[in-house]
């Protein structure tokens, strides 16, 4: 009798550890959605950004957690394939219950889960430079609009005495739609219809519909288009704005050294190519070439030296499989997924819930923002950030010596269409007579 | 060529320092007095600081040019020194150099001498006024050019000082180009309408936008107007003849990377028929060897096998002797992929010889674990090929551009061409490769190896990839996915030419080539390649065996 008593209450008492650690578990995580492809052509880019979450949450679970909760990971691969991020988007809200999800590298795959978050009113944190023209109210935009990026380089390049702006870029959504809002930009500044190179298209009602030379995903040869940069390039003053993506870079600027051109006399700004990139192109051939990114890892900031000896150290002690240890850079979006999560854990404390519309609302409060590797970033009324804006010139080591700083800029999807052309400014030839008649 | 300029610019500028330390006297002011006025120049923060840089200029001291390099480069940097003034000095290496003095010193606080697009903008000015006295003509030419090109009449009185100087020939156009446009703004209008002609006479290109401006400007004589016109006709026909000479010259380069990349598969696909889907793969062997290759003449590289590291030590050779990796990797890279194609015909291929579709399924199977492979060993991440400096760089001909790395391409395309046709019929292999291609049964009855020819022939072929891959890591990236890129445009080269004649190849490479860059030349690269694609198509349609079709009676094809 004594026996079975003994053995029941030990039973109960099994039962009742096993309740407790397991509500006690599940009352001390939240399950965060990490969203990347980790495999797949787009892996080389995305999988850094995994790793600079997972770092994240480490360090975040380090200090305490968000609330006192631990975050738990939970993290799937996109595979490159967009329809599959849908559909892992709607595994993690449905099936995972995260609270939040940082992810999407490309547009069409932040296209793709868009629908999903919207359905279910998740949250998804984007961390890449894009084209703007979009507000989801389930998805916050830590990356660089255009006006963060392409216009701040612009403005930086009239201000240099650049006269001549031939567009170039590969053939998908960002680099078009960049472009138009770029050359509407430029008509803007009195730059001259003639003075934009690459060409232009126009529907039957004479609305131009793409502006810029475009070449596909994977084009190897670059030679008529260096030309005809070249001539354009001959009278001097003149400047490439490339948004060709991955690996097309290599073929092009080994094309653009061979024929003669550098960046002294007719420098390239390629808003695709961060430090990350470099660990896969030639930097020496690059050397001089401008960039244009919200962050950049030469960054001379107690904050940023702190990150990056943090990631470093945590590179090297973590034990996830498959993460390159090994010659490990940082770059724009790595650190713009890092204030993400700073961004949401902020938002969540200021809420004291993990319920999506509470973190909106305080998220659109414009209060929140964070001190990060880049500076400042702060959280506006229409989901982007008002972050500085650094302009650098390509070390052949891979890195950026800053040139040129812009602080807090604002972040606004929507340009298309806000700027108003000016009549171009006269020719010099006309100016200089004056003093003759 | 412009950076090989500035490179020479700028070791040609410390020369004459290391040469004028001592000997600024003989050239007018004393050192000190022009390390002075650097330093004034430097330090000042007002509005005249670009006008105190060009004035450096007529100090013609090649330190100030060294200095002034030193500075665009982000290398003149300043001190505070303990009592509060501000030391300036340049990096030589690992030493600190004081710019007053021309001491070595070990500064406490160092940072850079900040520079605005103004201070960048004189500082490049004024390196250039230097260079234009500079003993090299083609750097005297570049430096002209670029003078012309600010448009800034008070450098007049200086180039036409120089151009009563100059014998060099090529600097005497330079500097007729730079005067010319420099008086297209004077006000005579005598003296504009000249210029005007000249720089039609010239062709001149870069003065192209200055005199489609005048045509249209209000200010300028009708007499101008007219002449400009007249000059931007006869410099823009010259233009169209210069961009279609261009597009030959890149179709012709097109067309041999083309050649050198489709070559070998007209071997194994068109002489021997097997369908080779891993003929890409080759060519990455041969991309990954010239890496290697490369590495070993430099620091060396780590693979990993298997996840065990194995170091490959480099021979740390650096200038000449490093640069000199090409040379070598070009016959490295033929071998192993020739190695390796010998492997894949004894392993694989010779049993499937009679079963076509099979042979496909087989050498992409392997293509795939090649891929991997190369995955597993270097990484997934493109790998980097640097060019040698005798390959990258361009001439100019009638400004025609012909990139170096194009030219070779062509005299490379040219040569593996000669020596294919050469084995095919000056040697007895040659004369067994075809016996066996055209009769198998016959020619093994005659006493051919058949076995052994088959071997032969596919490492050749496989060799010829191999050496397509060394090449086109001088053209583009070097990666596991190297091979899946250029696999369609050898098939599609080698069946248009005709499966089984090399001529046919040639033919259709040097075609396909020439005629995709002038697509791309009048429309964009994306139409040029759709509308190369559908003439394919089509013509494949017309003549289903290609430019040039086998004529066989035998049965098996």
């Amino acid at each position: 009798m004594i026996k079975t008593n003994l053995i029941k209450a030990a039973a109960t008492l099994c039962v009742a550890a096993a309740t407790l650690t397991s509500s006690v578990h599940a009352a001390d995580t939240v399950k965060v959605g990490v969203l990347h492809s980790l495999s797949g052509t787009m892996a080389i880019s995305e999988t850094s950004l995994r790793d600079v979450l997972l770092f994240t949450f480490d360090e975040i679970n380090k200090s305490g957690g968000v609330m006192g909760q631990m975050i738990e990971p939970v993290v799937v691969d996109g595979a490159s394939n967009w329809p599959l991020f849908a559909e892992k988007a709607k595994q993690l809200l449905e099936v995972d219950k995260t609270a939040v999800t940082f992810g999407c590298w490309t547009s069409v795959s932040r296209k793709s889960v868009l629908p999903v978050y919207e359905k279910n009113n998740g949250l998804l944190f984007y961390p890449v430079q894009y084209e703007g023209e979009e507000l989801s109210k389930n998805i916050f935009y830590t990356a660089e609009a255009v006006g963060q990026q392409a216009t701040p380089a612009v403005d930086y390049l009239l201000a240099e005495g650049k006269k001549k702006f031939y567009l170039l870029g590969s053939d998908y959504v960002y680099p078009q739609t960049t472009n138009l809002v770029l050359l509407e930009y430029l008509l803007s500044k009195g730059v001259p219809i003639a003075n934009i190179g690459g060409g232009l298209s126009k529907d039957k009602a004479g609305k131009v519909i793409s502006a810029g030379k475009y070449t596909p995903f994977g084009h190897t040869d670059y030679q008529q288009i260096v030309a005809e940069i070249k001539k354009f390039a001959a009278s001097g003053d003149a400047c490439v704005v490339s948004t060709l993506n991955g690996d097309t870079n290599v073929p092009f600027f080994k094309e653009y050294a061979a024929a003669g051109l550098t960046a002294e006399d007719c420098p390239v700004v390629s808003f695709s190519i961060s430090e990350d990139e470099f660990r896969g192109l030639p930097a020496d051939q690059l050397v001089g070439q401008l960039g244009c990114w919200t962050y950049f890892q030469s960054i001379e900031s107690p904050a940023n030296k702190k990150f990056i000896g943090d990631f470093m150290s945590w590179l090297k002690t973590t034990e996830v499989p498959g993460i390159q240890k090994e010659g490990r850079v940082t770059c724009s979006p790595m650190v713009l997924s890092y204030a993400g999560v700073y961004l949401w854990k902020a938002a969540v404390e200021e809420a004291k819930s993990f319920d999506v519309d509470k973190v909106r609302k305080v998220l659109e409060s414009g209060k929140i923002s964070f001190d990060g590797p880049g500076g400042t970033v702060t959280m506006q009324k229409n989901h982007h950030l008002t972050k500085n804006v650094y302009i650098g010139e390509t070390t052949k080591d891979g890195q950026f010596k800053i040139l040129k700083s812009f602080d807090n800029v604002y972040g606004e999807p929507f340009l298309k269409g806000t700027f108003k052309t000016s009549s171009p400014a006269k020719g010099e030839t006309t100016k200089k007579k004056k003093k003759a008649a | 060529m412009r950076a090989a300029i500035l490179m020479k610019q700028f070791a040609l500028a410390l020369l004459m320092w290391l040469g004028c330390q001592n000997l600024s006297l003989a050239q007018g002011l004393p050192d000190a007095a022009v390390r002075q006025q650097l330093i004034e120049a430097v330090l000042a923060e007002g509005e005249d600081q670009p006008e105190k840089i060009e004035a450096l200029a007529e100090t013609g001291s090649g330190m100030v040019a060294a200095v002034l390099a030193q500075w665009r480069a982000g290398n003149l940097l300043v001190d505070a020194s303990p009592d509060g003034a501000k030391v300036l000095f340049t990096r030589e290496g690992i030493d600190a150099v004081r710019l007053d003095t021309g001491v070595k010193f070990s500064p406490l606080a160092p940072r850079e001498v900040e520079t605005t697009s103004k201070t960048r903008k004189a500082i490049k000015n004024a390196l250039d006024l230097i260079a234009v006295a500079s003993p090299d003509p083609e750097l005297r030419s570049a430096a002209i050019g670029k003078l012309g090109m600010t448009r800034n009449t008070d450098y007049l009185p200086m180039l036409e000082a120089r151009q009563v100087k100059e014998s060099d020939p090529g600097v005497r156009k330079a500097l007729v180009e730079a005067i010319s446009v420099m008086q297209l703004a004077d006000e005579d209008d005598v003296v504009c309408i000249a210029a005007v002609r000249k720089l039609g006479e010239m062709r001149s290109i870069p003065s192209l936008d200055l005199l489609k401006g005048m045509i249209t400007s209000e200010d300028e004589s009708e007499a101008a107007k007219a002449e400009a016109a007249k000059s931007v006709a006869l410099i823009e026909s010259y233009l169209k003849k210069v961009e279609a000479a261009g597009t030959v010259f890149r179709g012709l380069s097109a067309g041999s990377v083309l050649l050198v990349v489709a070559l070998g598969l007209a071997i194994t696909f068109g002489l021997m028929g097997v369908i080779n889907m891993a003929h890409g793969e080759m060519m990455a062997v041969g991309a990954y060897t010239t890496y290697m290759v490369q590495n070993i003449f430099g620091g060396g590289l780590t693979l990993s096998l298997f996840g065990f590291g194995a170091h490959v030590p480099g021979m740390n050779l650096t200038g000449a002797a490093y640069q000199s990796y090409f040379i070598w990797a070009v016959p490295a890279s033929f071998l192993m992929a020739a190695l390796v194609g010998i492997a894949l015909e004894r392993g694989v291929i010779r049993f499937l010889y009679k079963r076509p579709l099979e042979s496909l399924l087989a050498t992409w199977g392997i293509s795939l674990i090649l891929q991997q492979l190369f995955r597993l060993v270097f990484g997934p991440n493109n790998v980097q090929v640097s060019s040698p400096s005798y390959l990258s760089g361009s001439f100019v001909i009638h400004d025609v551009v012909l990139g170096y790395n194009r030219v070779f391409v062509i005299g490379f395309a040219i040569a593996i061409v000669f020596v294919t046709w050469l084995l095919l019929t000056k040697t007895s292999l040659g004369l067994f490769i075809r016996a066996v291609m055209q009769n198998r049964m016959m020619a093994s009855c005659m006493g051919v190896r058949t076995e052994r020819v088959n071997m032969l022939t596919f490492g050749f072929g496989s060799g010829l990839a191999g050496l397509g891959g060394a090449f086109l890591s001088q053209l583009g990236n070097v990666g596991p996915n190297l091979g899946q890129s250029y696999i369609v445009d050898s098939f599609m080269t080698v069946v248009v030419g005709g499966v089984g004649n090399l001529i046919g190849t040639i033919c259709s490479a040097i075609g396909i080539g020439t005629v995709d860059q002038t697509l791309q030349s009048v429309t964009d690269p994306s139409m040029g390649k759709i509308i190369t694609l559908s003439t394919i198509i089509l013509f494949l349609l017309l003549r289903p065996g290609g430019l040039f079709p086998t004529r066989t009676r035998s049965l098996e094809g």
